[in-house]
């Protein structure tokens, strides 16, 4: 019973822990889709992310193009094809 | 109603608001070898090649805008939703309020601009590149480095405000009110040498 219930707690935990990342995701996403239309680089809504480090990303496009974007030394945020 | 001062005050707290969110939170990355190819403001960094102008008056095509700038300004006052009313507060006195009119409320919209969940913290660091970038522009053209004319250099103005209102009119539609209302006076400020000069002076 206490076995059941346990894993029933967790089950909920990573739910909540799950969409908090989903959503986490998504705002990324977004940042990124925005930062690439303004440098004014072809892209259409970013599909896919992969976090590299800080400010550090590599983001698939929906139009198949990816790009590295983070910000360098100077302070500027940089879209660099890949 | 001090019109310029109020103006200033708006670009002032504009531009640092987005410097401020820009560098909130971000650390640079580990790779400073890459070339900072991409260049952050396509529209900005695109010299007109007009060769027209020496550093001028404000009576080119400017003279146009800045002359309406009242018009927006006036607005603006009302506009501050960002100033949060109190809902409770019905029974303030507005008279003393009124008297002060301050155009805008520059802190409430510096706070709104850095809070806004509307815009990620890379799209105000790359929006921050932009409107520096801008800055240089009008720099160099009143040092008379930069052979443009106020005209051409309206277009990236306008672009960035668009981009900026474009981020900002879906999920914050009232700062985005806020920046629209103040775009015609922050244009005055920058068409202006003088007016130029002391705001990037200090």
């Amino acid at each position: 019973m206490n076995t059941r219930a346990s894993l029933a707690a967790l089950a909920v935990a990573a739910a909540v822990v799950a969409s908090a990342a989903a959503a986490d995701d998504a705002t990324v996403k977004k940042d990124l889709t925005a930062v690439i239309a303004l440098q004014g680089l072809p892209c259409g809504p970013v599909t896919e992310v992969r976090t590299l480090g800080d400010n550090d990303y590599i983001a698939s496009c929906q139009d198949g193009n990816r790009y590295h974007v983070f910000v360098n030394a100077q302070g500027r945020v940089v879209a660099q094809k890949q | 109603m001090n019109f310029s001062e109020g103006n200033r005050a708006i670009v002032a707290a504009l531009l640092a608001a987005l410097l401020a969110a820009g560098c909130a939170g971000v650390k640079q990355s580990a790779t400073p070898s890459a070339p900072a190819a991409a260049p952050a403001a396509p529209a900005a960094t695109a010299p007109p090649p007009q060769a027209a102008a020496s550093p001028p008056s404000s009576d080119q095509a400017a003279a146009k805008p800045a002359a309406k700038t009242a018009a927006p300004e006036a607005k603006a006052p009302a506009k501050p939703g960002v100033a949060p009313p109190p809902p409770s507060a019905k029974a303030v006195p507005a008279p003393a309020a009124k008297a002060a009119a301050p155009p805008l409320d520059l802190k409430a919209l510096e706070t709104e601009l850095k809070e806004t969940k509307a815009i990620g913290v890379m799209t105000k660091l790359s929006l921050k590149n932009q409107v520096d970038d801008l800055l240089s522009q009008f720099r160099a053209f009143y040092q008379g480095k930069l052979k443009t004319t106020l005209a051409e250099l309206r277009r990236p103005f306008d672009l960035l405000v668009l981009k900026l209102l474009s981020l900002l009119q879906d999920s914050d539609p009232t700062l985005a009110a806020a920046i629209a209302a103040s775009r015609e006076a922050i244009w005055g400020i920058l068409s202006d040498r003088t007016r130029f000069a002391s705001l990037d002076g200090g």
